[in-house]
């Protein structure tokens, strides 16, 4: 009885063409949307936190939290003052987790080359720098053991920096300006970073890399550093680490409440993500499920037209002998073959729309099996809720009355 | 010679809001398997609601009615179908064919609310239109033939599953003279090949192909007359 309902439906909505595509109209753009949003979903998550984990996925920051006094300023004694180069051996030794801690100083000035001035920040470090972050140089070398002992004045460009101040000519073995706190540096240019793309604190490539013994001596002349990046042994030893590294800046500051500093792992950010991302796509997917609600309606709309334009086609079916089963599948395989075909449909452009959104948005198509399972699952499922009714108006009708009608 | 039909005191009384419309008031006969009755009556005496009665399709006010001999008032919704699929044959003056289904979709209709296997159900039909002489128009679809030839689709479709009466409600009422009696002269065929036909019409020369006329008026028998 299905197998022939299923046959007089697919007749009837044939011989609809143009109706049929009309009221699928609403599933249609439901579970496309439902398909594209979990799609865009998926891949901007996926590229975000591939960039993310591209960045070391073992690292963990430590600054200093600058304590606010009232009205804001900066409280004297700060901690700032406890942040030493020799902490960050401290670190390494007490934290079994961690197998290295590079110091950062970093300081904000301006470059010019010829008549090209480039505000920027520069970045003290040392050659582990590099390393832990899986930052390489495109052309020459990253500061060197040797640069920082001997606090040679030598500078590492990052690429977007080098196309400022460059355009297209060989930064390496230029000589650049750098004006501090009212004073003239020279700096020679002994390497540029390949291309590495925004990341937490921001974009890695607008920077300049110095020694961080020149950064420290010559420019602030400083004993204290601007941060620690921190490397865990392994990304599964990150959190450990994390706890690790707590503990003993609780211990090292006598910091109880965590006032005086802030750690700030790749786990938290990934989870931040994670957590706008999701919230980001429960938003949508609520406005995808009305508009598949939307749809649902307009299908029993025109269920409805259908079962009251063929009032007399019902009566002659019960005249030559239709149960009112029979009569009850038809419409209802009716509106879930309207429903399927516009869920098949909407899977199409679904995949389109994540197509052309993810090339446009440059991350990867990922197409989740279960978001496709879960639009089709609920547009089969809006087709039976909302096609049971005028299934059901249909197959009660009085044969004679259905007769009857003009 | 058996019973097809037996009704006793048949009343059928429609409600309009406050208005009572007694259709039929108390209607008596019997029909013998193979008869050919033509039942006659002015417009609105209930004749149509008679046919609707006997053809399973609506249920008495008050009164009995037996259909080979089963009282069809104890029949549910289910058992009513089957009666009506099984042993009942409705031509209708109004064609009632689907306008979208080819001719030979519309004759197997019958057959598939019997679960009959589709090879035999395009067998039969195919058969059955034959007999009509409709046997080279399947494909065409009601708006492509004639008045004529859509009610030889109705028969044929009533003829499919060998039922025990054909009830023709005004047959001929929507065709010119010639294509009725040419309707007529297959109606007679089937009769002679000995089916049971049960003819509602208001006029005298197409009554009399019948071998009884009932005569209704105002939902009572004026008149039964046997014709020799
Ligand atoms: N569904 C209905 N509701 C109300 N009145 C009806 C209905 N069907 C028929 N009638 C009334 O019953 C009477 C008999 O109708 P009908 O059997 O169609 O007569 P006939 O076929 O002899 O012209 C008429 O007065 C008609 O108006
Ligand atoms: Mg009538």
């Amino acid at each position: 009885m299905i197998l022939q309902s299923l046959i007089i439906a697919l007749e009837s909505l044939w011989a609809n063409k143009m109706r049929s595509v009309l009221s699928m109209l609403g599933i249609i753009i439901g579970v496309g949307a439902v398909i594209a949003i979990v799609s865009v979903g998926t891949g901007s998550t996926q590229q975000v936190t591939s960039r993310i984990a591209n960045l070391g996925s073992n690292m963990i920051t430590v600054y200093p939290r600058t304590a606010r006094g009232q009205g804001g300023r900066v409280s004297s004694g700060s901690s700032q003052e406890k942040f030493s180069l020799e902490l960050a051996d401290y670190m390494e030794k007490f934290c079994p987790s961690i197998i290295k801690v590079i110091p950062v100083k970093q300081v904000n000035g301006r470059l010019i080359s010829g008549d090209i001035n480039v505000n920027t920040t520069l970045l003290g470090t040392n050659l582990d720098y590099a390393d832990v972050n899986n930052y390489e140089v495109d052309t020459g070398n990253f500061i060197s053991k040797n640069d920082d002992q001997e606090r040679r004045q030598v500078m590492v460009l990052g690429s977007q920096l080098a196309k400022d101040l460059f355009e297209d000519a060989n930064p390496i073995g230029k000589r650049i300006k750098v004006n501090y706190d009212g004073q003239v540096y020279m700096f020679d240019v002994i390497g540029v970073m390949k291309e590495k793309g925004g990341s937490m604190g921001g974009d890695l490539d607008d920077r300049a890399y110095i020694p961080l013994s020149v950064s420290m001596d010559k420019l602030t002349n400083s004993d204290f550093v601007t941060s620690y990046i921190a490397q865990a042994a392994s990304s599964e030893k990150a959190a450990t680490a994390v706890n690790e590294l707590k503990n003993f800046m609780v211990k090292f500051l006598n910091d109880e409440n965590e006032e005086q500093f802030r750690i700030i792992s790749q786990d938290e950010i990934l989870d931040t993500v994670s957590s706008v991302t999701a919230t980001m796509s429960i938003m949508l997917g609520g406005i995808a499920a009305i508009s598949l609600l939307v749809g649902g309606i307009g299908i029993m709309n025109i269920m409805l037209v259908s079962v009251t334009e063929r009032t007399r086609e019902i009566g002659v079916r019960k005249a030559l002998g239709a149960r009112n089963a029979h009569i009850l599948f038809q419409f209802l395989m009716e509106s879930l073959n309207l429903t399927s075909f516009g869920g098949i449909l909407g899977i199409g452009f679904g995949w389109g729309a994540a197509y052309f959104l993810s090339q446009y948005g440059n991350w990867p198509m990922v197409i989740a099996p279960l978001s496709i399972g879960l639009a089709f699952g609920f547009a089969l499922f809006i087709g039976i809720f909302f096609g049971l009714y005028p299934a059901m108006k249909a197959a009660k009708m009085n044969p004679v009355d259905a007769l009857r009608y003009e | 010679m058996s019973k097809v039909i037996q009704i006793e005191q048949l009343k059928k009384t429609y409600h309009l809001g406050k208005v009572e419309v007694e259709a039929l008031r108390g209607v008596s006969f019997e029909i013998n398997s193979g008869d050919f009755v033509s039942i006659m009556g002015p417009s609105g005496s209930g004749k149509s609601t008679l046919m609707h009665i006997i053809g399973c399709l609506d249920y008495p006010t008050e009164g009995k009615y037996f259909l080979s001999g089963q009282d069809v008032s104890k029949l549910n919704d289910n058992q009513l179908a089957l009666f009506r699929n099984q042993k009942i044959g409705f031509v209708f003056q109004q064609f009632n064919l689907l306008p979208k289904a080819t001719i030979l979709k519309n004759v197997e209709l019958p057959l598939t609310y019997n679960n009959t296997h589709s090879k035999n159900k395009k067998r039969l039909a195919v058969q059955a239109l034959e007999e009509v002489g409709l046997g080279d128009r399947l494909k065409h679809r009601p708006n492509e033939i004639s008045g004529g030839q859509k009610q030889r689709v109705a028969i044929a479709r009533a003829l499919i599953n060998h039922p025990s009466i054909i009830l023709a409600d005004e047959p001929t009422g929507n065709l010119d003279s010639k294509t009725g009696g040419d309707i007529m002269e297959i109606i007679k065929k089937l009769h002679d090949d000995g089916n049971t036909i049960i003819l509602v019409t208001h006029e005298p020369e197409i009554a009399r192909y019948g071998k009884r006329i009932i005569y209704l008026k105002d939902g009572v028998i004026d008149r039964d007359e046997v014709i020799v």
